[in-house]
């Protein structure tokens, strides 16, 4: 990181950077506004592409082209662009329900929403002490604002397989935000986040499967008999 | 140290391939007893256990009496689901080499020193445990599963935004960083040029700590708090409890209330230390006192007036994670050593007290909680009445479990509640003391008034066609009976004796690990000569293993 300081990071490369956050950005209000699973899950897919270049962009800024950076692209690419959205669009396609029918909060409202909340992202970090400096000014709001994102497609959806993209789109915030200390942390311990959103996302697409199998379809309004008795 | 990590695996296959169902049980009892005696030869041999707290992985005080819990438990459970285990609902392969996954994970939660691997050992755990939830098939369980899998995503999610958030913290650019000494800015050197992982182990966070920046480690502590505390079931996110308690089987609900919500605590207790390092013990503790009290008060509404007695359990559960949140965050607000009943205490050591009891009785109360299930098939109290009735046996051992989860005074929780009561005065923390008090009774009134009538009361019709003793006795083959009941019988027995007389060399442990919760950065000086200091603390401890193992 310190290393990273002394060397300015050159301009064409700073805004590649910045061009590659604002998709990332603007991906995420696709992924809201869209309501075809399928569609959403590859939105889903580019993004998890374009943020795969970041640590190798950012390695390349900080001189320190290590192993480390490409490992860590390579397993984002595996497991983020491939696998898992392969997974997710089986468990689509052996299902015959291809849209998000009524969510809590319609789309275009959605998206609204989703705006406001990249502003208020942008508000909060522009009044967050950045300890350090990042590779990007864009790079905090942009994953806040990835994760307030995710959050709201994971509770304003009803389709179980939304949730899940809702919860990697989240993870991908959290990604972002981790980008800020790609060296703080040991390769290990990152390809392991992968490798346990991976896991995570597996359980989650048998667990789907589950339930289209017990109710016909992967509506998670059904899961209701457990309430509390008063 | 990775012989710990790796002894459960052998079996984990061996599950995975045997062929038939006995077999592949034996080979879990096998694993759950092989992990038990290399813990055991932890603490005889402490070299085994001890490395260099710097490393990734390293079992100090706290993590190896958490996993030496943790283990313990399994071991008990893995003797009892043989005998619980009778029909084949899922996959029998992979429910029982997800449970000898989640052992070893949560082994790797209580050594793992880097913050990183603390967080993919507790994501690969709840990983671990959701298969166990799903055993009942059908809609119900399936609805547990998925809110426990989604719930526990995003808490651990959140948990480790503020993992980064304390990596933010040491990337500070040291305003300060003329007068700070070498030794404090090679700290932050060696991070970036990639030394394995220095930058974020618990210790060299601690000994960075004047460098780190306030403002980001407050931010990583709330979310850790936050995001740890769903997957431990505190208040405002427990939600899941409840659920998937009811839909596992009873003893896979003992793994959770007393093994994966430890590890989920100790992920807490983590973060806590780098706080109490930096100096940020009142901000922290503030909030986990409001956690814990809010905890106990709606595990205590919820309680009262609930007519499944499994759910009640889930919520005596988050009762007893807010108390332990509680005596931590007291430790934090400055309480400090007092006398409760002739022995020392701290409200840390009262917390780790509780986590020990809280294993043991969990543990017994789910036994016989599922032995009771197994006689009346039913969740519900009305249809559970006379357990003493039907099988006086079990019967007793659900009676004990009982009065030792409500903290009646031969059991070991009484002393820790009454420590931190104790505690809760001497540092003036009226409202505290109060909110306390209030909410533990609440909890005790319920659970009492809801679940006494299981054991007395009028015993109720069972529901088996043949006449009640024929049913009991016809339901279970010859060597069911007892696979269940030891187990729980035997951890009742060691949490009465430990309870009754704690031998020295636990009460060394449980001060050892207490000695990292408390504000002051250990000093021998400062600890009363009640308590033995630290440089003898491995060697002391395998006469205590030998009486565990006695009461096994």
């Amino acid at each position: 990181m310190l290393a990273a300081l002394t060397h300015p990071i050159p301009d064409s490369l700073h805004t590649a950077i910045d061009g590659a956050l604002v998709l990332v950005l603007l991906l995420n209000l696709a992924m809201l506004a869209t309501s075809r699973l399928a569609t959403c899950i590859r939105l889903f897919s580019f993004q998890c592409l374009v943020i795969s270049v970041l640590p190798i962009a950012a390695a390349t800024a900080s001189d320190a082209i290590g192993i480390h950076g490409f490992f860590l692209m390579g397993g984002t690419v595996v497991l983020k662009v491939f696998l898992i959205p392969f997974i997710l669009l089986r468990v689509i396609r052996t299902g015959d329900i291809q849209r998000e029918v009524q969510p809590y909060l319609g789309f275009t409202g959605s998206v609204v929403v989703g705006a406001m909340m990249i502003g208020g992202a942008f508000a909060l970090s522009s009044r967050l002490v950045l300890p350090g400096q990042a590779m990007s000014t864009l790079l905090i709001p942009v994953a806040i604002s990835t994760l307030l994102i995710g959050l709201l497609i994971l509770v304003s959806r009803y389709k179980a397989i939304t949730q899940v993209v809702g919860y990697l789109v989240l993870e991908n915030g959290i990604y972002l935000f981790g980008l800020s200390l790609l060296h703080a942390m040991p390769l290990l311990v990152e390809l392991g986040i992968l490798l346990d959103v991976f896991v995570g996302v597996f359980v989650m697409a048998i667990v789907v499967y589950h339930i289209r199998q017990e109710f016909d379809h992967m509506d998670t309004q059904n899961l209701a008999p457990m309430k509390e008795p008063a | 140290m990775i012989l710990l990590l790796t002894v459960t695996l052998p079996f984990v296959l061996l599950c995975l391939l045997l062929p038939t169902s006995r077999l592949r049980r034996v080979s879990l009892v096998a694993g759950c007893a092989a992990h038990f005696a290399v813990i055991l030869g932890s603490w005889i041999y402490p070299v085994l256990a001890v490395a260099n707290p710097g490393t990734l992985l390293a079992l100090d005080p706290l993590g190896h009496l958490f996993v030496t819990l943790i283990s313990l438990l399994f071991l008990a459970t893995s003797i009892f689901f043989v005998g619980y285990h009778q029909k084949v609902l899922v996959s029998q392969r992979v429910f029982l080499a997800c449970m000898l996954l989640l052992l070893a994970s949560l082994t790797l939660v209580c050594a793992a020193q880097h913050l990183g691997v603390l967080w993919v050992a507790l994501e690969a755990a709840s990983l671990a445990a959701t298969p166990l939830i799903y055993f009942r098939l059908g809609p119900r369980a399936l609805e547990a599963t998925w809110k426990f899998l989604l719930m526990n995503s995003v808490g651990i999610a959140l948990g480790l935004l503020g993992i980064f958030c304390l990596g933010l913290s040491t990337t500070a650019p040291a305003p300060a960083a003329t007068t700070l000494s070498a030794t404090t800015a090679e700290v932050a050197e060696t991070a970036p040029h990639g030394e394995e992982g220095i930058g974020m182990t618990v210790t060299a966070l601690r000994e960075a700590a004047p460098r780190l920046d306030i403002a980001w480690v407050r931010a990583a502590f709330l979310l850790v708090l936050v995001g740890f505390g769903t997957k431990m079931g505190l208040a405002p996110l427990h939600s899941w409890k409840p659920d998937a308690y009811a839909e596992a089987p009873p003893p896979i609900a003992a793994l959770f209330a007393g093994g994966v919500t430890l590890g989920a605590f100790l992920g807490i207790l983590r973060v806590f230390q780098v706080c109490l390092a930096v100096g940020q013990g009142p901000f922290a503790s503030l909030w986990m006192t409001a956690f814990g009290l809010l905890s106990i008060l709606v595990a205590g509404i919820f309680i009262i007036g609930n007519n499944d007695y499994r759910r009640i359990l889930a919520y005596t559960s988050v009762e007893h994670m807010g108390i332990l949140v509680l005596a931590v965050g007291l430790a934090g607000l400055g309480g400090t050593q007092s006398s409760v009943l002739g022995a020392q205490s701290s409200p840390a050591y009262a917390a780790m007290l509780h986590t020990l009891h809280n294993t043991l009785n969990k543990g017994v109360l789910f036994f016989a909680v599922g032995f009771i299930w197994r006689i009346y098939k039913s969740n519900r109290i009305s249809d559970v009445k006379g357990a003493l009735h039907h099988h006086p046996i079990a019967g007793v051992i659900f009676l004990g479990g009982l009065c030792a989860t409500t903290a009646l005074p031969p059991f070991g929780m009484f002393y820790s509640e009454f420590a931190i009561i104790l505690a809760a005065v001497q540092t003036h923390q009226w409202f505290i003391l109060i909110g306390f008090i209030v909410t533990i009774t609440i909890c005790f009134v319920g659970v009492m008034t809801a679940m006494l009538p299981m054991a007395f009361g009028a015993p109720s019709v069972l529901p088996v066609t043949e006449g009640s003793d024929g049913a009991s006795s016809s339901s279970f083959g010859h060597w069911r009976e007892p696979t269940m009941l030891l187990p729980a019988a035997g951890m009742l027995i060691l949490a009465l004796a430990l309870s009754l007389y704690q031998p020295d060399y636990v009460t060394r442990a449980l001060h050892a690990a207490a000695d990292q919760l408390t504000p002051v950065p250990v000093q021998t000086a400062e600890i009363p000569a009640g308590v033995t200091t630290a440089p003898d603390r491995p060697n002391t401890a395998p006469a205590g293993d030998h009486l565990e193992e006695g009461h096994l």
